[in-house]
């Protein structure tokens, strides 16, 4: 039996923890009740966006706070083909990932030319701004009546998945992008992501082309976002595009990308779960002020550990420093 | 042609409300590079404070508003000394987080304590109307107008002209060099958010004499006064004066022009086409330009 020396570890270690982590998940399933299984679905669906968000956002840099687009864009593209042209859900699925894509490219190409906070506003601009367009096409999307996708009878040409099918179809979802980030963040295109964020003259004197990066991985974070989307839309059966186009759906991406670690692997994985779970357990126990604690509770995280608890762990390793109040030292005026 | 005109007339009275709304949102960027997700859950506070005070003490809320602006500039005051403060220095995903949780706080605690029904404040006089050539001219919308555009200027001469105003001035062009020069930045950063939020109310008690308004309409404010303050540039308060019009005219011809909600989506080309173009804002240079990546 070969032995496990450390650089074997390193390169294959992590691969293996993920292998590890998705059979465990598959195996959870047959654990859970019914209701469970759709909360654990809910947690997949956000470690997905978490990851995708994490692309453009804590490699690249370039804070999209209107990720949610591709999320709305995928779920529409998806309703509206299987609605009205009867597509397959197997079908519209890739599709609709790839609309996304293309959509990202499009916007893209103008708006990655702006740095921090306006790539942040135009990207929420044109979020709102195709919900609007969304609302107002009203023959081909319901408008703000909402869509709803035939799931029975004749008119369904893919059988309502049900909670066990989505579960599997989040998780495989989940895992895509843990293996696109896994993949992208040890290539030479991820090293050029992180040269971006941290000086981007500087990653273009060196010989990055920017353009290309920046805007290939806002289309692969396009594109994992719209998968999410149209599962997302499907799971829905009738999609309305307040709740599709939700900026509150983009600041969750942030928000538990932020709180578990920006441009790590692990990070946005320990965030989705840890803000689904709170979310749901308060939701479930404080119904009333669940909102107002998750308020508090981002707010405290934020001020505690601004820079996600992987990086926290991490540096707090290096240097032999738990304290907390080190980190709130950091950026405090 | 009356239909136009008077599209015209309430796309600047409402475009004068919408400046007040978004010019504190723009001071609080432009001074200390804070993009406030909460702006918009202020006005809608600054609201309610006007409907309590008129509803139990029955206070007319032009008059209240003077009260309402010294309530908002305490909370604001202290919710900068006490809690932005202490990241104001972090990449912008901090503090657009915090001040995102302050938002879902304030919202939800508005809607606990005074319920997620439409309120508005209601005045013997606002409704009437002076009627000039055919076109309605609302006496509350007029009054608010004029005041919101008084204001607007007021705050421009305090800034340029006041020893407070420009030391918030020196500090939101190089924080370094003011506080070499003895100006204490958390305090002026504190008085700074203070000073918002008490525009952000005073405009929230016109926005709810004028017409309803409930916890809900929060984020909306905010997205709003995003617009504006890139229209205007940054921290440039005439600016925000012109963005505000500019949007004003802009809801009120699209709503008479086009169908449905299309002019929401005209409102956000008119953003990306100024942010693609023109990122400075519309008006001249931004002050504050200089110190933003663009």
């Amino acid at each position: 039996m070969a032995t496990v020396t450390p650089a074997l570890w390193r390169r294959w270690g992590p691969w293996a923890l993920g292998l590890v982590g998705a059979l465990a998940a598959l195996g959870l399933q047959t654990q859970l009740y019914t209701g469970q299984v759709r909360t654990v679905a809910t947690i997949f669906m956000f470690v997905a966006l978490a990851l995708s968000w994490n692309l453009i956002g804590g490699y690249t840099g370039y804070a999209s706070f209107g990720q949610v687009v591709f999320f709305g864009l995928g779920g529409y593209f998806a309703a509206v083909t299987m609605t009205h042209l009867h597509w397959s859900f197997w079908v519209a699925l890739p599709l609709a990932g790839l609309a996304a894509a293309a959509y990202a490219v499009v916007i893209g190409i103008p708006l990655l030319r702006l740095r921090g906070h306006y790539f942040a506003i135009a990207t929420l601009g044109v979020a709102e701004g195709t919900r609007e367009v969304v609302i107002n096409l009203d023959g081909l999307t319901g408008g703000g009546g909402g869509i709803t996708v035939p799931t029975v009878g004749a008119a369904a040409a893919t059988k309502y998945l049900g909670n066990d099918g989505f579960y599997l179809v989040y998780l495989a979802l989940a895992v895509l992008a843990l293996l696109i980030t896994g993949l992208v963040s040890r290539s030479k295109f991820g090293f050029a992501m992180r040269a971006i964020h941290q000086d981007e003259d500087a990653a273009a004197a060196v010989g990055i082309n920017t353009t290309r990066t920046k805007v290939l991985t806002f289309a692969l974070s396009g594109l994992l976002t719209g998968l999410v989307g149209a599962t997302y839309a499907f799971q829905q059966v009738t999609i309305y595009p307040e709740r599709l186009f939700d900026v509150e759906i983009t600041v969750l991406m942030v928000v538990m990308v932020v709180i578990g670690g920006s441009g790590t692997v692990l990070g946005p994985i320990i965030g989705a779960v840890a803000l689904q779970f709170l979310s749901e357990w308060l939701r479930q126990n404080y119904t009333t002020v669940h909102t107002l604690l998750l308020g508090i509770i981002i707010i405290i995280a934020v001020i505690l550990l601004p820079q996600g608890l992987v990086n926290y762990l991490r540096e707090a390793r290096r240097n032999g420093d738990y304290s907390l109040l080190a980190n709130v030292r950091r950026y405090r005026l | 042609m009356t239909g136009f005109l008077q599209a015209t007339v309430y796309g600047l009275l409402q475009g004068g409300l919408l400046a007040l709304v978004a010019v504190g949102f723009s001071l609080v960027w432009g001074v200390m590079n804070v993009v406030n997700l909460s702006h918009g859950a202020f006005v809608v506070l600054g609201a309610y404070v006007g409907w309590q005070l008129n509803t139990s003490l029955g206070l007319d809320p032009f008059l209240g508003m003077v009260i309402v602006a010294l309530v908002l500039f305490c909370i604001g005051y202290a919710v900068q000394r006490f809690l932005i403060n202490l990241v104001v220095n972090g990449p912008i995903f901090i503090t657009l987080l915090l001040t995102f949780g302050l938002e879902l706080l304030l919202v939800q605690g508005m809607n606990i304590v005074f319920t997620a029904n439409y309120q508005s404040i209601p005045t013997s006089y606002a409704g009437n109307a002076i009627v000039l050539g055919g076109i309605q001219v609302p006496l509350g919308r007029l009054l608010a107008f004029l005041l919101a555009v008084g204001i607007t200027v007021l705050l421009v001469k305090v800034m340029a002209n006041t020893r407070i105003g420009m030391s918030i001035m020196a500090t939101g062009m190089d924080r370094g060099a003011a506080r070499l020069m003895g100006i204490r930045a958390r305090h002026v950063y504190a008085l700074t958010f203070g000073i918002a939020t008490a525009l952000a109310g005073m405009a929230g008690t016109m926005v709810g004499t004028v017409g309803t308004f409930n916890p809900a309409a929060a984020g909306g404010f905010t997205l709003l006064s995003f617009v504006i303050a890139v229209l205007g540039g940054l921290g440039n308060m005439y600016g925000a004066m012109v963005g505000g019009l500019l949007m004003g005219l802009v809801q009120a011809w699209g709503g008479y022009y086009l169908s449905g909600t299309w002019v929401n989506a005209l409102a956000f080309l008119v953003l990306v086409i100024v942010l693609m173009f023109r990122p400075s804002g519309l008006v001249g240079k931004a002050f504050y330009a200089a110190r933003v990546e663009v």
